[in-house]
């Protein structure tokens, strides 16, 4: 098998939540395209639909599933109707979640409600899904879980609490999975994207284009499917409990602003 | 995006430290991707100057082109001249692995000056040496790729590991800067983290590999060819976000509390 066929996903099924838009049908297009079979899942089923569609155009097998993965008993139904479509489920991407409007709140004003529905879309969902593949990826002898996480679940920022906690703690999670599921040849891992704004005016706008970010760019959704493929692939099965960010530069600094530049030559007598 | 899209060909690599196994494989893999690569040996020994050769001619009989140099890599005049050996037979130079490594424990209070200040040459200031030579051309083209090889030593303690530690954490964090110096330039820096793996210089012991493999959430060690496509993948135009970060291929090692 030469390098590049280790990464061709023909014969395996992927379940990816939150594929109707965004980077999580970036990266089913991808997955489907390294040759796997996709369940398409979230909750506006037009958004599903149309990913589907999308896939089946590349020639490949795919499926809406409607979920609400917040609810435990409605990801259990997803993972059975994937199943019963496809027969197993190699890959899982947990990638449904987001808080892109209630994102940044002064701790006090957090109600419970808020920060409930936060942490079950961005950590609990997530969790709930995996209960529900592992078993039957042990039975099987292997499989991939891919999580989504944030640059905020690495770093604070201001007025950020939910998300930040959440994601930080999908990432313990992810490790924890790491531990316990290795043995089994199930591999769990992160992807950590940076700044996508999904070609949307108001959120370039809002993330300045990326001038603080160390590349001078932000991301492009289409980039995020070939690192879902490479941790979804034979090419990574010794990666695990691992994180691959994708995100400009920025995490490798961070002390000082994008830019910060000085030179300060050694004292004379000192050389 | 189709798979193709992860191919180097018409890249041109050059892969220091090709006599470990490490190397050897990033630079076989690098090959197989379809680029073209130059390796360099660590240490100019004559045991080294064998495993080059044979990595050489492993790339060659992949039909690619390929060149072998015996240098050592904390010669500075050795590393900027393969650097530019590498330009002139192959024609640019687009990506460099620098997987450099000379293994090293001992009691600190039993390290000589003169054995600390060497292991910090080899694996730390070699790869100064070699970045700094292959920035020049990188910026020049507004490309490039560098890659460097790092161990869990470079994340994590351990006894007897001091100066390869303080090498191998030096190497992470120059990583770190030198991404966010040249992240206009066109060029990212990454590391590979390779977990224990087959054949690692500081693996001798078969009683070790042995409780290693008892230890390891993933209950084995890393194939030195699952580090190299690491590099591949890093190598490739679908990483081009990608700058500052450890891929780390360590079979959940670090996860473990
Ligand atoms: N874009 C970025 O810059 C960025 C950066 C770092 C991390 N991330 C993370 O990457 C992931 C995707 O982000 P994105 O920007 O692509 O977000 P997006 O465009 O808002 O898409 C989010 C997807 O998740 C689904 N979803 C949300 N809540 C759900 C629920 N309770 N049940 C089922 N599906 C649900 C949404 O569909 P419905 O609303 O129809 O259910 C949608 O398909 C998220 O986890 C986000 O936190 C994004």
């Amino acid at each position: 098998m030469s390098v590049l066929d280790k990464l061709r996903l023909d014969g395996k099924t992927a379940l990816v939540t939150g594929a109707g838009r965004g980077l999580g049908r970036a990266m089913a297009l991808d997955l489907a395209e390294a040759g796997a079979a996709v369940v398409v899942a979230s909750r506006t089923q037009s958004q599903i639909d149309e990913t589907v569609d999308l896939i089946r155009a590349q020639g490949r097998r795919s499926l809406a599933v409607s979920v609400d993965i917040t609810d435990s008993h409605s990801v259990n139904a997803m993972v059975e109707a994937g199943r019963a479509a496809f027969g197993q489920i190699d890959i899982l991407v947990n990638n449904a979640g987001g808080a892109t409007k209630g994102m940044f709140r002064p701790l006090d004003t957090i109600p419970d409600t808020h920060w409930q529905v936060g942490v079950d879309t961005n950590l609990s969902g997530a969790v709930y899904c995996c209960r529900a593949l592992l078993p039957s990826m042990v039975e099987q002898g292997g499989g991939k879980i891919i999580n989504i996480t944030s640059g905020f679940g690495v770093r604070a920022a201001k007025n950020n609490y939910m998300y930040t906690a959440a994601k930080a703690g999908l990432i313990n999670f992810t490790r924890a999975l790491a531990m316990n599921y290795a043995e089994h040849n199930i591999q769990a891992n992160l992807i950590l994207p940076g700044i996508f704004p999904h070609d949307d005016p108001e959120l370039i706008e809002f993330w300045r284009g990326g001038k603080f970010i160390p590349v001078g760019r932000v991301g492009q959704d289409a980039e995020l499917g070939p690192a879902c493929v490479f941790l979804a692939s034979d090419m990574s099965n010794y990666m695990n409990g691992q994180m691959l960010a994708l995100e400009g530069g920025g995490l490798a600094g961070g002390q000082a602003p994008c830019g910060f530049a000085p030179v300060v030559p050694l004292e004379e007598d000192s050389v | 995006m189709s798979l193709a899209a992860f191919s180097l060909a018409d890249k041109n690599a050059l892969v220091l430290g090709a006599s470990s196994a490490i190397g050897r494989a990033a630079a076989c893999a690098l090959a197989e991707t379809g680029a073209d690569v130059a390796v360099g040996s660590t240490l100019a020994t004559l045991r080294e100057r064998a495993a080059v050769l044979s990595c050489r001619d492993a790339i060659q009989s992949q039909g690619r082109k390929s060149l072998a140099q015996t240098i050592d890599a904390a010669n500075e005049a050795d590393v900027q001249a393969l650097v530019e050996q590498t330009i002139s037979e192959l024609g640019t130079l687009d990506i460099l692995v620098n997987a450099h490594d000379l293994p090293f424990a001992k009691p600190l209070r039993d390290i000589s000056s003169k054995e600390w200040r060497r292991v910090l040459e080899v694996n730390l200031t070699g790869v100064y040496f070699a970045c700094r030579a292959a920035a020049e051309p990188m910026s020049a083209q507004h490309s490039g790729r560098i890659i460097n090889i790092v161990s869990l030593l470079g994340e994590r303690g351990m006894i007897n590991g001091s100066a390869y530690c303080a090498a191998q954490g030096g190497v992470l964090n120059l990583t770190r800067a030198l991404a966010l110096e040249w992240a206009r330039s066109g060029i990212t820096v990454n590391a590979v983290g390779a977990g224990w793996t087959e054949g690692m210089g500081l693996l001798k012991d078969t009683a070790v590999q042995e409780q290693l493999r008892r230890y390891l959430p993933q209950k084995r060690l890393a194939q030195p060819s699952e580090v190299g496509e690491a590099a591949v993948y890093l190598a490739s135009d679908m990483a081009g976000f990608i700058t500052g970060q450890t891929v780390w291929i360590e079979g959940g090692a670090l996860s473990h509390l």
